[in-house]
């Protein structure tokens, strides 16, 4: 008999509702679920088709331990036995990176092992790669690094600026709801993108600056808002700070200077400026409410040496206009995992403990008071730098939950042989992919499925993640397997074990949310009774928060941050490599694919990289679409397909960093950051592109 | 403000099958998701509202006094309409695999008597195996629509439309090519939406 379970989608950030219908243990067809308040009955093809990775044979299914160079099978007693004992004795010279794909309840259970037992901050997990840059900036102009606004925003803005993201393919069913905006509410949209997205056919504006000019955009914006009179001078005048200097240095430069830097056309610069800043009312808004416009952005943002500056750009735009606080207003970064916002709320970064709360006297005495211990205060390593500094020998053990570094980290040969020369690696996950090949100890976890705990979206919404179906073999839920390990290297240490001891993932979530006030109010009975909620939600009785910023900001007053514009990158073309690369996603495939190769569907979709280039680039070096390409940078190679398409760029390739064929980007890209948030430069490096030659047919001879 | 549904009084909110279905009258509403607009193209939901036949998704409630959903003569004519609905599908072809909504025109002949070899008007016989994911059987379709209001309405993709006229119309995933090649991108809202089997989940592992 079929059972219909209601759990959240393990893919993206947009945190759909999904119903998983179980028979004989397995996972069948999946529902949608309509009385999600995030997803209102959409899924895209991963949610609805791309689950079965939780069937897949290649499970792991036992507790492995390298003997003679050979992973062989052990007993969890075994293998968690060595690894409390390794890890203290590298005590000091560890580093452990956490998983945005596991629950709240994981998330939480394993900082608080690196803070309590290896005494180190040194806690990181995959938003260093892909939105840091904006929590940077978000944190120093706002006091809040995450997504101001809920998706209803965009269906009641009147103007929805999305810059550096592609909806259609990385978050499908925010796409449906800005199309839904867009098509019934005739709400204006203005896209900034190198390279033409779906969503550009319903665009008023599209700008397709030159790749790595960002800062110029934003700022070419805000010059051409400022001489049309279209700041909001009351919002400047109550609610921010250092607007003066900040408008000096955006008057260095006229909307032509700018616009020239990003090769776009001035008028169309402007045009776009001013309907962002005062937008004609959409169809249905309440008579006297100003029409709202919300900035939305991606990835195309913060993968770069200049991501921090980016992220300031565009906010700098939105305290301009004041465009904060109000509905169908604010600011989006769109959050790429399903926990990457929770991941983060739990503690997994460097900077500070759960619920974003600095190593200072006042805001670390309930920590230490709860766990009775006193917990390190510097600054930990961020996930980068972890890497950067194994060879150096800062970091000689690792535990990596739930992350595959060797196909996410840039400069992938460079990552290998840093991470080989550790002397302990323990690897916890589903499958042995790369990163979990060359571990000392890798440790089976089990899936979303097999599991309960909370995952928050995009939009803060907290929701529940409910147990399907039974653990696959041996393996363990990420937050079992590191109480038990807490607990013997607790033991190992002398101290308290019961600070590991919990009665399930909902006695962790009670602890969390006495910890960390926004999340106060909250509680698996109660998100069971009411569905997914929106932090801030302080109170049992608070109802949650749709908009952030309404009448202040947790810094007092917003900031202003005059940024320039840089060189583009810091490589860039020239004669051996002319091409730039750009790197991204596409709708079929997850990240590097670790989920979306072992479902066959998705792989039948796509199973070879398209190398997206322009029809001049192409016609240049005799290449027509489909034909075996391949690319080359001064880190690695790949090979893939042509796809000739003139959405890109002459000059510009777009290649999406799934790993299929034994190919990846992530063997091109290079491993320079960003200053301040030490995020990798993905987006933009140089390469070369060439035809594949024909392998020689076997028995041929040479002539 | 209220209507008389079968004689018990009932709030009279949204369309007339909005009040029917709230007064916990199980009628047939072949084309009606609960989340998106009405079609009106089933015409399986008739009902005598007022003395009048009519199809209750696409009344208001408001305004109508009475409403009889099982007087012999709105009996018979919705019992027509099904076995018209019953006659564009194939006998035998139905397949085991469907969406969750699969079982739903079947349900509805059983329950109403239908007599569904009364008539043979069967539409296309296509089958449109090319996505991994689902495949298309034309001949279970019965161009309710819904897959149609489900790309459009609830995703705002329009992958799928209603091509031609008359009896020649068809449901097409764009222009005539088939789903895999079209703008649809694999979602599955319209599996969800289907009431037969036209649109199904492909059967079999879909792992390895």
């Amino acid at each position: 008999m079929a059972e219909s379970i209601a759990s959240t989608c393990p893919y993206c950030g947009v945190g759909c509702g999904i119903r998983l219908n179980v028979e004989d243990g397995r996972i069948g067809w999946v529902d949608d679920d309509p009385a999600n308040r995030s997803s209102l009955g959409m899924l895209c093809v991963k949610g609805r088709f791309g689950t079965s990775f939780v069937h897949h044979p290649d499970r792991l299914t036992t507790p492995l331990i390298r003997r003679h160079d050979v992973l062989e099978e052990a007993t969890w007693d075994e293998a968690l036995d060595l690894v409390a004992e390794r890890f203290l004795a590298h005590r000091g010279h560890f580093g452990s990176f956490a998983s945005a794909k596991a629950t709240n309840e994981d998330a939480f259970v394993q900082q608080k092992l690196v803070r309590l037992l290896m005494g180190t901050n040194n806690i990181d997990h995959c938003t260093r790669l892909c939105h840091s840059p904006s929590v940077e900036a978000m944190l120093t102009q706002l006091g809040s690094g995450a997504t101001s606004n809920a998706y209803a925003d965009y269906e009641d803005a009147s103007c929805l600026l999305i810059a550096g993201c592609d909806p259609s393919s990385n978050h499908p069913v925010i796409a449906s709801r800005m199309r839904r905006a867009i098509d019934d509410r005739g709400t204006a949209l203005i896209v900034v993108n190198p390279k033409r997205i779906e969503m550009c056919d319903r665009a008023t504006h599209f700008l397709q600056p030159r790749p790595g000019t960002d800062v110029a955009v934003f700022n070419g914006m805000a010059r051409a808002i400022l001489d049309a009179g279209l700041d909001d001078e009351a919002f400047v005048a109550a609610r921010c700070e250092g607007y003066d200097v900040w408008r000096d240095a955006i008057l260095e430069r006229t909307v032509e200077e700018y616009a020239a830097i990003a090769a776009l056309e001035p008028e169309e610069l402007r045009a776009a400026a001013h309907l962002f800043a005062a937008p004609p009312p959409r169809r249905g808004l309440p008579p006297g409410e100003r029409p709202g416009s919300c900035l939305v952005w991606g990835m195309g943002l913060t993968q770069h040496t200049q991501g921090t500056a980016n992220c300031h750009a565009i906010l700098n735009l939105a305290l301009i206009t004041g465009q904060l606080g109000r509905p169908g207003s604010g600011v989006s970064p769109l959050r790429g995992q399903n926990n990457v916002q929770g991941c983060g709320d739990a503690g997994c970064i460097p900077d500070s403990l759960p619920g974003y709360q600095h190593y200072d006297d006042a805001a670390i005495a309930p920590f230490e008071e709860a766990w009775q211990a006193a917990l390190p205060r510097e600054q930990g390593m961020r996930a980068t730098d972890m890497v950067e500094r194994i060879p150096a020998g800062d970091i000689r053990a690792m535990y990596i939950v739930g992350e595959n570094p060797l196909l996410n980290e840039p400069n992938l040969h460079h990552a290998e042989e840093a991470l080989r020369q550790l002397d302990f690696l323990v690897v916890q996950d589903l499958f042995l992919h790369e990163t979990a090949e060359i571990a000392d100890i890798v440790l089976p976890a089990c899936s979303f499925a097999e599991r309960e705990g909370t995952f928050t979206n995009s939009e803060r919404r907290v929701q529940r993640v409910r147990q399907a179906i039974a653990p696959v073999g041996q393996s363990r839920a990420d937050w079992d397997i590191v109480s038990d390990l807490g607990r013997r290297i607790s033991r190992r240490m002398g101290v308290d074990e019961r600070q590991f001891t919990y009665a399930g993932p909902a006695a962790i979530f009670d602890e969390m949310a006495r910890l960390v006030p926004f999340l106060g109010g909250l509680s698996h009975d109660r998100l069971d009774r009411e569905g997914g909620l929106q932090w801030p939600c302080p109170t049992p009785d608070h109802p949650g928060t749709r908009f952030l910023h309404a009448d202040s900001f947790p810094r007092g007053r917003g900031c202003f941050v005059p940024v320039a514009q840089h060189e583009i990158a810091e490589e860039v073309p020239d004669e051996e490599y002319p091409l730039i690369l750009n790197t991204g996603r596409i709708l079929e495939h997850w990240h590097g694919g670790t989920l979306t190769r072992r479902v066959a569907g998705l792989l039948e979709r796509v199973d070879v990289i398209p190398v997206m280039v322009h029809p001049d680039d192409a016609a240049s070096r005799g290449l027509a679409d489909g034909d075996a390409v391949v690319v080359r940078s001064r880190r690695g190679r790949l090979s893939g397909e042509a796809a000739v398409s003139d959405a890109v760029q002459r000059g510009n390739l777009f290649v999406p960093f799934v790993k299929l064929q034994d190919s990846a980007a992530n063997f091109l890209t290079n491993n320079v950051y960003d200053p301040t948030a030490r995020i990798p430069e993905y987006k933009l490096c140089a390469v070369s592109l060439e035809k594949k030659r024909g392998r020689r047919r076997v028995g041929a001879t040479a002539s | 403000m209220s209507v008389a549904i079968d004689g018990r009084a009932t709030s009279a909110e949204g369309s007339l099958l909005d009040a029917v279905l709230a007064a916990g009258i199980d009628l047939p509403h072949l084309c009606k998701d609960d989340n998106l607009p009405a079609i009106g193209a089933c015409r399986t939901c008739l009902v005598e509202a007022d003395g009048r036949i009519v199809a209750a998704c696409s009344l208001p409630a408001e305004g109508v006094s009475s409403v009889d959903t099982q007087s012999e003569r709105v009996r018979r004519i919705r019992r027509s309409v099904l076995e018209l609905t019953a006659g564009m599908q194939e006998a035998g072809s139905e397949g085991t695999a469907g969406g969750p909504l699969a079982a739903a025109a079947h349900l509805a002949y059983a329950r109403e008597g239908a007599d569904v070899a009364r008539f043979a008007t069967a539409t296309g016989s296509q089958i449109d195996v090319s996505s991994p994911f689902f495949a298309f059987h034309e001949d279970q379709c019965i161009l309710c629509g819904r897959c149609v209001v489900a790309c459009q309405a609830l995703q705002h993709i329009g992958a799928i439309g209603l091509a031609r006229e008359g009896g020649a119309t068809r449901v097409t995933p764009g222009a005539g090519v088939p789903f895999n090649d079209s703008t649809c991108t694999a979602c599955g809202s319209c599996v969800a939406a289907c009431p037969t089997t036209a649109l199904r989940p492909k059967e079999g592992p879909t792992d390895g």
